[in-house]
């Protein structure tokens, strides 16, 4: 097993964002009174001191050193053209002050935000590849200047041996694949083209190995950061040799089209998690809907093989009623954490400015929506275990 | 002084045992029974009527009994009806939850948690008693507390911290750990033989209806969640929690045609549906049927909603409202295609 070392600069270092054509280029910081709209991923500046690439689309991730800015941000916005939007891609805001700052880790960080303007003749998927690459080499650039100095801090990640009396647990971490605008990246490819169901080690994972462009619920979304700074898998390399021994991360495909091959991808993915030895997993999910019925069938495919299961998921419950707020479930999915209700409203808040686009995807001017749904909020219910939010009964 | 109205069964009312549990909703004035140790304990509010009733009356004339205690209570003009406490008694707890759960004012009741009546009692508060009457003199000070909060309009906080009984819905905190951290303390405690969840289903499972006599009678309805539309959306439709259904007539030829129909469902990828929208609602298909005779015929509209974050109440309306519609319209069956 190899080891690999995150290096931790400080956000001081953050370098300058080149000129780009057709891309408004602004920081924000925390606590100025400001509305980011069409948020379609946050990443975390990251550059490598032997040259290689920070997302890296042929060579491995994991290996070496990595340099990461803390604190520091970089949003891209890009308002798709209306007419042309076969998946309605939803709303996706970052609020840096008011009720909504809450929500998202972004309202605390230093965000570079590039808002790219929509050429007229791009297509959208043209537009969507466009502003998913030049977001993952800004936030290489503007990470750069940590090559020139020292760390303040040097995080090993290394997978030693392990008390063989302890519980062995993998993460099986969802990727979508649902069409144009609704793909995950795995080495720059997406999730259905590349090999998936996948066992990786930890540490690829949480170095630009899984890269975002999937842009359905904001709140529900994995954004890139969200892999980079992955608590499930922080937390799984903690605990390895204390509390459980770490079996290693599973990529499973979510958002397959058929009944038998959604059943498919739970199976193999269940029997990936068998063959690392896994006595339990931690299944993980990628927007919400569809997915969730992967969930629960992986879930299910696990139990079969005798691997234990806990399930994450965000709740789409109405707040005034009392119906359930699971889109789907099943009997063996007896231990699920809740990341929160998407559904509940957050109030109104008027910023001072936004940035990212005036008008919301339904007209309304974005400074004065009034109160917004928790869904909109970026990564908010994140269901890979990001944050601390959660739902309780009432 | 807000006006209240308390509800007791006989026994509680003074109007009798067993033998007198056949008795009719019945108007009393003022506080009585547990009444004079509830309005003791409340401030700012006054038991102007208790209303009764007995628990047998009520259990078998239940829609009799809950429709002139509705009567009685809105003669009062009161703004807040208490009930109980009922303790473990079921059938009396029953018809507690009921009334609170169907008052259209304010509406709080007491009982044990393990009361049948706590699923019964809807969005109404219900405060957590003991299981029989030794618990009176806990109880109504908790319920005076709770009803002057409701009284005064004060937004309530958490169950635990205001003394009333979980009623289902969902509300967001932030927890001392990361949703991460908490799966694995889960998983680690499943692998230990504890079992925990943060969040149970309870889905209901809706019987499948029997099957159409005979298909080439029937009128068959074309309906569906796909969120399909004729073109340009004309009733703004929207593509998530539609809060209803819409309606159109289907036009008479073999089937939609494309571009004049699309789907605004904001939950999948519309691009083959729009190519074809009979992908959605085949009414292609339907019309070959019709022209072999092995269908009688095809409603002359469709209905459509976009099922996508629907609360599973709204979407029990929408069937409800549309199949109303279909039933007097002569149809049997319908084609509900689903996405």
């Amino acid at each position: 097993m190899t080891a690999w070392e995150l290096a931790t600069f400080s956000s001081d270092l953050l370098g300058d964002v080149p000129e780009l054509e057709g891309v408004d280029v602004e920081i924000v910081r925390p606590g100025e009174p400001v509305r980011i709209t069409h948020v379609l991923d946050a990443v975390e500046p990251r550059a490598r001191p032997d040259g290689r690439p920070a997302f890296p689309t042929e060579a491995r991730a994991g290996e070496g050193r990595t340099n990461r800015l803390d604190g520091v941000t970089v949003l891209s916005c890009l308002d798709f053209p209306a007419e042309e939007r076969p998946l309605h891609e939803q709303e996706s805001l970052v609020d840096m002050g008011g009720p909504g700052a809450d929500l998202t880790p972004f309202s605390r960080t230093t965000n570079v935000v590039l808002r790219f303007r929509a050429r007229p003749q791009a297509s959208n998927e043209e537009l969507e590849a466009w502003a998913r690459r030049t977001t993952l080499d800004v936030a290489e650039s503007v990470a750069r200047p940590t090559l020139r100095t020292d760390p303040v801090e040097v995080e090993r990640f290394e997978l030693g041996p392990a008390d063989e009396s302890l519980p062995s647990v993998a993460a099986l971490v969802q990727l979508s694949d649902l069409g144009p605008l609704y793909y995950q990246y795995v080495y720059g490819v997406r999730a259905a083209e590349a090999g998936l169901p996948r066992a990786i080690e930890p540490a690829e994972l949480l170095d630009g190995a899984v890269t975002c462009g999937e842009y359905h619920w904001a709140a529900l979304r994995n954004p890139t950061i969200f892999f980079q700074q992955n608590r499930l898998v922080r937390t799984l390399h903690d605990e390895h040799g204390k509390r459980l021994r770490f079996a290693g991360v599973v990529l499973m495909r979510g958002y397959e089209q058929t009944a038998g091959e959604k059943q498919q991808a739970a199976e193999q993915a269940a029997e990936l998690a068998a063959g690392l030895a896994a006595d339990g997993a931690i299944v993980t999910t990628d927007a919400g809907g569809n997915s969730h019925t992967d969930v629960m069938l992986t879930c299910r495919a696990c139990e079969r093989t005798g691997v234990r299961t806990t399930v994450i998921v965000a709740e789409m419950a109405d707040p005034e009623s009392t119906s359930p707020g699971l889109t789907d479930w099943v009997p063996e999915a007896d231990s699920v954490v809740s990341v929160g209700n998407a559904e509940e409203t957050v109030s109104a808040w008027r910023p001072e400015r936004v940035v990212g686009g005036d008008l919301l995807l339904d007209g309304t001017p974005a400074a004065e929506a009034g109160p917004v749904p928790v869904r909109n909020y970026l990564g908010a219910t994140n269901q890979m275990g990001q944050l601390a939010l959660t739902a309780t009964t009432w | 002084m807000v006006r209240a109205v308390h509800y007791l069964n006989q026994f509680f009312a003074g109007l009798g045992g067993e033998e007198a549990a056949e008795t009719p909703p019945t108007r009393l004035e003022g506080p009585v029974g547990p009444g004079r140790g509830l309005a003791a304990e409340l401030e700012g509010i006054e038991i102007t009527a208790t209303l009764a009733c007995g628990d047998d009356y009520f259990a078998e004339h239940e829609e009799a009994a809950l429709a002139r205690l509705l009567d009685l209570l809105q003669a009062e003009g009161a703004e807040l009806l208490v009930c109980g406490p009922a303790f473990g008694s079921g059938r009396y707890g029953y018809a507690c939850a009921r009334l609170a759960a169907t008052a259209p004012i304010a509406a709080l009741t007491a009982m044990h948690e393990e009361n049948p009546g706590v699923g019964a009692a809807g969005a109404a508060l219900v405060v957590p008693t003991a299981v029989n009457v030794a618990g009176m003199r806990d109880a109504l000070p908790r319920m005076a507390r709770l009803a002057e909060a409701v009284a005064a309009g004060r937004e309530l906080g958490h169950p635990e911290d205001e003394g009333y009984l979980p009623r289902g819905f969902r509300r967001n905190r932030h927890a001392e750990e990361t949703g991460a951290e908490r799966a694995v303390d889960l998983l680690l405690s499943k692998l230990a033989g504890e079992t925990r969840t943060e969040v149970a289903a309870g889905f209901d499972r809706v019987p499948p209806p029997e099957p159409v006599p005979d298909l080439s009678e029937a009128v068959l309805a074309l309906v569906t969640e796909a969120g399909c539309v004729p073109q340009g959306n004309p009733d703004r439709l929207p593509t998530i929690r539609a809060p209803g259904w819409l309606r159109y007539p289907l036009p008479d030829e073999a089937g939609l045609e494309s571009g004049r129909y699309e789907s605004v469902h904001g939950g999948f990828d519309v691009t083959l549906a729009n190519e074809d929208p009979n992908r959605l609602m085949p009414l292609d298909v339907a019309r070959t049927l019709e022209r072999e005779g092995r269908i009688g015929g095809i409603h002359d509209a469709f209905y459509t909603t976009t099922g996508n974050g629907t609360p599973v109440a709204a979407s029990t309306r929408f069937g409800q409202e549309i199949a109303a519609e279909l039933r007097d319209a002569g149809v049997q069956a319908v084609l509900l295609s689903g996405t």
